[in-house]
């Protein structure tokens, strides 16, 4: 009878069943009738049925749980009889009648239920008698669910404080007795089950053990029930007694499920009190015993326990748990020399957050945690095991989410050494991490030095660690991290601007390491966290920042040129000469000519020597116009050099219609009504003379090359133009040259040639509604519109 | 005398880990209060006598591991369970999320004759925590829950301070009652006349 098949299994479940259910029948039919003899041979029969050895734990459960509740039928049966006259003492005799073993035990225990509850024979004697009995039954399966029927039906008989049965003192003392005698009983049966049966079927029998090990448990959780087990007794009894069976059997199996089930089933105070106990034991187990696990799960506990309120944490402080904990995973790595490292590492974990838990203010002990795992895993090769880097990760977590803020971390002088034996990607991960926690917390990191530490750091985002890794990054990942990398540059801050000018300087040399990937990331914002330093200096009174060697917007400027050079091996040209415009902007804003013409210069050279795409030459054009108009700062000479250029690029631009738009966009810088020094209407009238000749070129080219004439937007924007400047009061622009394009523009419309287009139409129309709306406005500008008549 | 069979009412806590099912369990049958947390293994029952309509019926109520690590051989007790608890932590908004997947977990393995209208009783469990500031899950999003799920008694507990606890058992033993959960009759297929039972033991004759 090897390897039964489930489907026999199924079957001999049924026939089980089928049998049950049948003396069921005749035994329900023998209550009815309160036929104590009929009931007793039924029940007998019907018991019978759990002599199998043909089922699995599983199964045989089945069978065992339509027993119980046909049991529960006749106790209430035996409990009628009893109240009628039946004594209870004759009863318990009376099943021992029962012809085999195993069913005249179940009866006993059932009537011995009644018996206690009868209180005509003190419980512990009714209780002992009963357990003894059980050793009848040593065939294992059997045996284990015999005593679980005990367990079960004695459970709210036990002799504890305040229960019905309380008698003498010692009761509570008996009760315990009880359970640890079963629960040592069942652990024998269960642990003796491996070497029953051939040496083929070890692994179907370990299964079944394993789905059998609730049932030894279970005694485990009915002694934390009683309320009469208090610390002093676990301390002195239930632990040792415990402890002692499960070190003495030797096996991996139950040495690691009931230590699970200690550490589960009773109070986190009695295992602070009792730690040492506790921990003495996991040396003494098996050498396959997970014991990381178990201390893990341990620590995990108490953990939650310690977050559970400040006021439980003198408890541990008076246990000295930490130093207990320390020393007992000390312990268990020094023994077990073949722990996989992600074991090691779990276990610097769990104690890494119970201390936190515990001693947030013990940094010592916290970087003592990580100096011993830098220990363990130094020596080896960087960490590939995902386990033990996803543990790590874990570790170097734990602090940054506890304290919330880097600059703890920093102080830790481990951490870093952690992190350097992490794989490339991990590194990476961990700085990602990092990051997110800064951000999330809004930490301020405002030295140059905190900075210094946290680049070197996060040096996995700022640079390169392992080339292949880099081929392999997915682009979009890539960008999300250099993202991360410049938000965090921008979080950089010291309200003391030499402290400031420091940080800058240190940024700048780690990004600087960073490659022509990474720095049209990076630069940016550290340019604009400059500039705005600058910004803040430039408020401030000359006077107090006379001395040598104190931050001045000039010194800053000339970094940041450096800053922006290292861009042109990339080369990002578009790039940089935004940048370059934007510090122009800001030596506006500090008077400081020559550097604002400087930056310009350098966008000029960039704009003819390196944008070449004509897209890109438009969109620059346009970023060189919409600054130069907002400077104030130049004199008349330096002025008109960089208008005169800007002019000339406009002018030269590879598209007709772009040449328009960029030449009737440099009139603006002509006429500025901020500045009276830059007033010179017939400049405007030149720039916007010149784009209409240019576009009359475009619609003669149309005319030209298709047959047709081309859109006529071009005019209507310059129609806006002059209508703009016209209603500055700019004297070049008069109301006839005013009216005479806006007939140039109708007659283009209507003209043979002209193809339709809705989009001129309105913007035509929404142009006079302009002209009208004005008009109906009133004052001195309606006045000027008025003249104008369409 | 009541039939012997309705006189014992089967009921099932279930519910995520350290919500309280014990808690509850021992306050209705012991009335009293730990408050330290001890993990349950496997199942385990108490039972307590109630008086209903003039009559005595005997509760019997199951108290489950929540750990499903404590779970190891299965759950053939849910088999002739007349109602079944649904207990979450109001504090916490995993364990309310969870009852659905309890519920359906329960009707699987229980397969009760009616599974629509099988007795429930949601119980939502320490609400005297922190003065009810910690608390995540609103009354009103638990009853619309209930509701959802065929109008299932819904209370608010505290097994601490035994708030609510009795009138929750109280509809639970009602509930169970009228379940109308009837066990399948059974019909022997001949009636042997005075013949002992065919043995079919197996194995060794202990």
């Amino acid at each position: 009878m090897i390897a039964d098949g489930v489907e026999d299994e199924e079957k001999w479940l049924s026939a089980g069943i089928a049998g049950l259910q049948q003396n069921a029948f005749y035994m329900h039919r023998a209550l009815d009738s309160n036929n104590l003899k009929d009931a007793l041979k039924y029940s007998a029969q019907m018991l019978s049925e759990l002599r199998t050895s043909r089922l699995s734990p599983h199964k045989y459960y089945e069978l065992y749980m339509r027993a119980f509740d046909e049991l529960r039928k006749l106790e209430l049966f035996f409990k009628e009889e009893t109240s009628r006259g039946c004594s209870i003492v004759e009863l318990y005799e009376l099943v021992q009648h029962a012809g085999n073993i195993l069913p005249r035990l179940y009866l006993l225990c059932t009537v011995g239920s009644v018996y206690i509850k009868s209180k005509e024979a003190p419980a512990n004697d009714v209780l002992k008698d009963l357990v003894e009995m059980c050793r009848g039954i040593q065939h294992p399966l059997r045996g284990l669910f015999l005593r679980s029927y005990l367990s079960q039906v004695s459970r709210d008989k036990l002799p504890d404080i305040g229960s019905e049965y309380e008698g003498d003192a010692d009761t509570v003392m008996d009760s315990v007795e009880f359970v640890l005698q079963n629960f040592t009983e069942m652990n024998k049966l269960w642990v003796r089950m491996q070497h029953q049966g051939p040496a083929r079927e070890k692994e179907k029998r370990e299964k079944e053990r394993s789905e059998l090990r609730d049932l030894v448990g279970k005694n485990l959780h009915v002694l934390s029930q009683i309320e009469g087990v208090d610390l002093e007794m676990y301390k002195e009894i239930v632990l040792p007694r415990v402890l002692e069976q499960v070190v003495n059997c030797k096996d991996e199996l139950a040495q690691y499920y009931l230590m699970d089930c200690i550490i589960q089933v009773f109070p986190d105070e009695y295992h602070l009190q009792t730690l040492e106990t506790l921990l003495n034991a996991c040396p003494q187990l098996q050498p396959s015993v997970d014991v990381k696990t178990v201390l893990a799960r341990l620590m995990e506990r108490l953990s939650n326990y310690a977050a559970s309120g400040a006021e439980v944490l003198p408890e541990f402080f008076q246990v000295e748990a930490f130093a207990k904990l320390n020393n007992a995973i000390g312990k268990v790595i020094e023994a077990q020399e073949n722990m996989p490292i992600d074991g090691v590492v779990t276990l610097y974990a769990s104690l890494l957050t119970f201390t936190l838990q515990v001693h947030p203010d013990r940094l010592d002990y916290i970087d003592q945690i990580l100096g011993a795992c830098v220990k363990k895993v130094s020596g080896k090769e960087k960490l590939d095991d995902r386990q033990a880097t996803k543990q790590i990760v874990a570790l170097l977590s734990a602090p940054l989410e506890k304290y919330k803020d880097i600059d703890t971390a920093l102080k830790l002088s481990n951490y870093p050494r952690v992190m350097e034996y992490l794989n490339a990607r991990t590194n990476k991960e961990m700085a990602n991490v990092i990051i997110q926690n800064i951000m999330k917390n809004k930490t301020r990191i405002s030295t140059a030095e905190k900075v210094d530490a946290l680049f070197e750091l996060i040096k996995g985002l700022i640079r390169d660690l392992d080339e292949d890794l880099h081929d392999e990054l997915d682009e979009e990942d890539f960008k999300e991290e250099q993202n991360s990398v410049a938000r965090l540059i921008q979080m950089l801050h010291s309200d003391d601007p030499e402290e400031m000018s420091k940080i800058i300087h240190t940024v700048r040399k780690h990004i600087l390491t960073g490659g022509r990937t990474r720095l049209p990331f990076t630069v940016p914002p550290l340019i604009f966290s400059s500039l705005k330093l600058v910004r803040r200096l430039e408020g401030q009174d000359e006077s107090v920042s006379g001395n040598e060697a104190s931050t001045t917007p000039k010194k800053i400027f000339q970094i940041v040129t450096q800053i922006i050079e290292s861009l042109s091996s990339i080369p990002v040209p578009e790039l940089a000469l935004g940048l370059y415009l934007q510090c122009a902007e800001a030596a506006n804003d500090c008077d400081l000519e020559p550097v604002a013409y400087e930056f310009f210069t350098q966008a000029y050279i960039l704009y003819e020597e390196e944008i070449t795409d004509s897209k890109a030459q438009v969109t620059c054009i346009h970023l060189i116009i919409g600054t130069l108009q907002r400077m104030h700062i130049f004199g008349v000479e330096n002025r008109d050099a960089l208008t005169h250029k800007a002019t000339g690029y406009s002018a030269k631009l590879l598209k007709k219609p772009d040449q328009c738009r960029a030449v009737y966009a440099c009139s603006h810088l002509f006429w500025l009504d901020e500045h009276d020094r830059i007033r010179d209407g017939e400049r405007v009238l030149l720039c916007l003379k010149r784009a209409l000749r240019i576009a009359n070129a475009v619609q003669q080219m149309a005319n030209a090359t298709r047959g047709s004439g081309g859109s006529v937007v071009l005019f209507i924007e310059i129609l806006n133009k002059y209508l703009y400047f016209y209603e500055k009061g700019v004297s070049q622009i008069t109301v006839e040259s005013i009216l005479d394009l806006i007939e140039l523009i109708r007659s283009e419309m209507n003209g043979d040639n002209a193809p339709s287009d809705p989009a001129a139409d309105a913007f035509l129309a929404s142009t006079l509604r302009y002209i009208q709306f004005q008009k109906d406005k009133g004052g001195a500008v309606g006045e000027r519109y008025e003249l104008i008549k369409v | 005398m009541p039939s012997r069979r309705r006189a014992l009412l089967k009921v099932i806590i279930l519910g995520d880990s350290g919500v309280g099912k014990t808690s509850l369990m021992n306050q209705y049958v012991n009335k009293k209060f730990s408050n330290q947390y001890k993990a349950t293994i496997g199942a385990d029952f108490l039972t307590k006598e109630v008086q209903f309509e003039d009559r005595l019926f005997t509760l019997q109520i199951w108290d489950t591991a929540g750990q499903e690590r404590f779970q190891s051989l299965g759950v053939a007790f849910y088999r002739g369970a007349d109602c079944c608890v649904l207990v979450y932590d109001v504090n916490v908004m995993k364990s309310f999320d969870n009852l659905n997947n309890w519920r359906e977990e329960f009707l699987i393995q229980a397969s009760p004759s009616d599974p629509e209208n099988f007795p429930f009783v949601v119980i939502g469990n320490k609400v005297d925590v922190d003065g009810g500031n910690s608390r995540v899950v609103s009354e009103k999003k638990a009853r619309a829950w209930c509701a959802s799920k065929g109008n299932i008694p819904y209370f608010e507990t505290s097994a601490k301070e035994g708030t609510n606890v009795e009138e929750a058992f109280q509809v639970i033993a009602k509930n169970a009652l009228k379940s109308g959960e009837e066990e399948e009759i059974y019909l022997p297929d001949t009636i042997d006349v005075g013949s002992s039972s065919q043995q079919r033991s197996t194995g060794c004759e202990c």
